[in-house]
């Protein structure tokens, strides 16, 4: 082994290479301040790799990305992976504004060290477009809503705002080729970036040394290795094993697919974000650009000229009172923003776990349309209930319209579909593949299909329907059946200017029953 | 305040901590290969449990003659879901005894054709030949063509082959 490894030093040197690697030396009081830098080291060589291995299962389209990380996450070690890659960027967010506040305080900044300091500001804005640009990829709602909003925030650019949001989109809108673009930049442009970057400032770091304490020590300096390495390496470890546990237990969650259609989603940016979005509510209107761009420009145009504002060649804090109270009022206010934006979270559309008249009525009209020929048990495609379905809106309605589009000959041609109740089905087909038919009474679902098909243009119940008619939600509280009956029969004989056409000729006489029945029970 | 930092701390400390430094390093490094290999060699998901499908009915059958039938099978590969062709022939006894044959040749995976006239399986590669129940007559075949399992519906007459 001995002669091997002489071997091998005679040949690469590896022992010169590990003597500069590990005896820098280091000025007298390095402590435990001084294990932040290598604490981030080891965060981003843990996104690097998590980063690579997810690759190999993630597919960057708007057609697969969704299912490939929905395959990542249904199996352990894609679980934890995944976790680590998920956490790890907010353990990074953290450990970076550690290392930058025991930077400031410690005035680190100061000369010879500027350019260690633009670096490191450089790698911060980095990792905030390596935030920005992972977030897009799982592309469930929260991913592309979340884009939304930055791609919106973009355009407020001045002078060139259509530019700049033209080229995060990619295309005319956020789609494939925004997923493939923000793919690419976050799997290859920034990292080789970030590694160019971090390299620079480990190469500055090592040529100006570290600064030490505040007040120089007396005493000769120390190699890195091993003391200062095993501090470091201490506190690795209590973040690693951290970062684990988080990965462990939490599983980052994965939200329904991207809907560009669905109106009632809420966006809600990843916590880090957070003080940023809650900035933009105290700006409102023309005033927005000033706190989505302004307040943060000045803030980095600050920290930038730091080493040049804070001019005392003594490092000490107590001569160093403005700068550093300037720092910790900004340091307050983002953390106060990020708490209310925490707080201020709007009351979400609640969940329902009644399944709308719609939906209910599409299950009807499923049947009637013969849908479980095909989706059954035997049929040639899986039951719609439970059939994980990640396809949009638009693309299960182009298929219960168009027969040829999935499986060429092999299926009869449905008879025509009304497209309310075409509507009716896509929204049915979507709830079944999350949740199974909860079962209704007969009188509902025979409710619900009149209502899905001929009242839902103009009325609503529940949140879901048109607006042209009033609410129906509580049409029983006013009306009994019978009047709701002779209402529907023939609107203009009980009053004569409405606009309600009369369904006297559209429903049976059954139907008339059973709706205005339906519509009376709802107090 | 002078403190006074030893250059290097002396014998057993410094070894005690380099043992603790790369023992943990290595314990990282180990932990996360670990990881890594569990994620990269996933263990195959189960196998799509077979699904019956149905394959027309025995009307369109003529007793003992192999009929191929074209069937769509969702396969699962991963993420991915796919609509998958598949031809299998049906073998009718006239009766109630219905065989599903593939028509995936066993010597190197080509398509074999029903020859009416000879009353014979013809692999168009490397001159395979089968009976109609699917044993090996002449050609390089290993084994028989592949059996899959099939039912008559009692109720309607209808197919299903298991796929």
């Amino acid at each position: 082994m001995k002669q091997l490894l002489e071997w091998l030093h005679a040949r690469t040197g590896y022992r010169d290479a590990a003597h500069v690697m590990l005896d820098e030396p280091l000025p007298p009081g390095t402590g435990w301040f001084f294990t932040l830098g290598s604490v981030l080291l080891a965060l981003l060589s843990i996104q690097l790799l998590s980063g690579a291995f997810l690759t190999l299962y993630y597919a960057a389209t708007p057609d697969h990305a969704y299912d490939s990380v929905r395959f990542i996450s249904g199996f352990s070690a894609g679980r934890v992976l995944r976790g680590l890659h998920h956490y790890g960027a907010s353990f990074i967010i953290v450990a970076m504004a550690a290392h930058m506040l025991r930077v400031i305080a410690f005035g680190s900044y100061k000369p010879p060290r500027e350019l260690t300091w633009l670096s490191g500001l450089a790698l911060l804005g980095l990792i905030l477009a390596f935030s920005l640009t992972g977030y897009l990829l799982p592309w469930d709602q929260r991913a592309y809503w979340a884009t939304v909003v930055t791609i919106n925030i973009s355009k407020l650019t001045p002078l060139a705002g259509e530019v700049v949001a033209a080229v995060l989109r990619g295309g005319t809108t956020i789609g494939a080729l925004t997923l493939t673009r923000w793919y690419g930049a976050h799997v290859i442009f920034l990292p080789a970036a970030l590694v160019l970057l971090v390299a620079g400032h480990l190469v500055l770091m090592r040529r100006q040394g570290i600064s030490g304490p505040a007040r120089p020590r007396e005493g000769t300096p120390s190699p890195f290795y091993p003391t200062q390495a095993a501090r470091d390496v201490t506190v690795v470890l209590a973040v690693l094993i951290a970062l684990t546990v988080f990965a462990w237990h939490g599983a980052p969650g994965l939200e329904g697919p991207a809907d560009p259609t669905d109106a009632s989603y809420i966006p809600r940016p990843e916590w880090y974000f957070l003080g940023l979005f809650q900035l933009l509510k105290y700006f409102p209107g023309k005033w927005e650009v000033v706190g989505a761009m302004g307040i943060p420009g000045v803030a980095a145009a600050f920290l930038a000229l730091l080493p040049w504002i804070d001019r005392v060649p003594d490092r000490r804090p107590q001569y160093r009172r403005l700068v550093l109270t300037a720092v910790l009022v900004g340091f307050a206010g983002v953390v106060t923003l990020t708490t209310l934006g925490w707080r201020d979270r709007p009351a979400s559309a609640a969940s329902r776990d009644g399944w709308s008249l719609r939906e209910i009525g599409g299950r009807t009209f499923a049947q009637k349309h013969r849908c479980a020929r095909c989706h059954s048990d035997t049929g040639i495609a899986d039951p719609l209930e439970g059939l994980p379905s990640t396809h949009g809106p638009e693309w299960i309605a182009g298929h219960i319209a168009d027969p040829d589009m999935i499986a060429p000959g092999l299926r009869e041609a449905p008879t025509i579909v009304h497209e309310r109740e075409a509507a009716a089905i896509v929204a049915y087909a979507r709830r079944a593949a999350r949740q199974p038919y909860p079962g209704y009474p007969a009188p509902v679902e025979a409710a619900a299909a009149i209502f899905a098909r001929h009242c839902i243009g103009c009325h609503k119940i529940e949140g879901d329907g048109g607006t042209d008619g009033p609410d129906l939600t509580h049409a029983g509280k006013k009306h009994d059946a019978a009047a709701l009956r002779k209402w529907i029969y023939d609107p203009e004989e009980v009053k004569p200017d409405t606009d309600m056409p009369s369904f006297g000729d559209r429903l049976t006489s059954e139907q008339l029953d059973t709706i205005s029945a339906y519509l009376a029970g709802r107090k | 305040m002078s403190s006074i930092t030893t250059p290097e701390p002396a014998g057993s400390r410094r070894r005690a901590l380099i043992v603790f430094v790369n023992t943990a390093l290595a314990l990282v490094g180990g932990a996360f290969t670990a990881l890594a290999g569990a994620f990269a060699l996933r263990p195959p998901g189960a196998a799509a449990a077979g699904r019956w499908v149905r394959a027309g009915t025995t009307d369109d059958l003529k007793p003992d003659e192999p009929v191929a039938r074209v069937l769509a099978v969702s396969r699962v590969d991963g993420w991915y879901r796919e609509r998958a062709r598949q031809t299998v022939f049906l073998v009718w006894d006239g009766e109630k005894q219905i065989r599903a044959l593939s028509a995936t040749c066993t010597h190197l995976g080509c398509q074999v054709q029903w020859d009416a006239k000879g009353k014979k399986f013809r692999c168009p590669c490397h001159g395979g030949v089968y009976a109609a129940d699917g044993r090996v007559l002449e050609g390089p075949p290993p084994r028989p063509l592949d059996t899959i399992e099939a039912r008559i519906d009692p109720a309607d007459t209808s197919v299903l082959v298991r796929l």
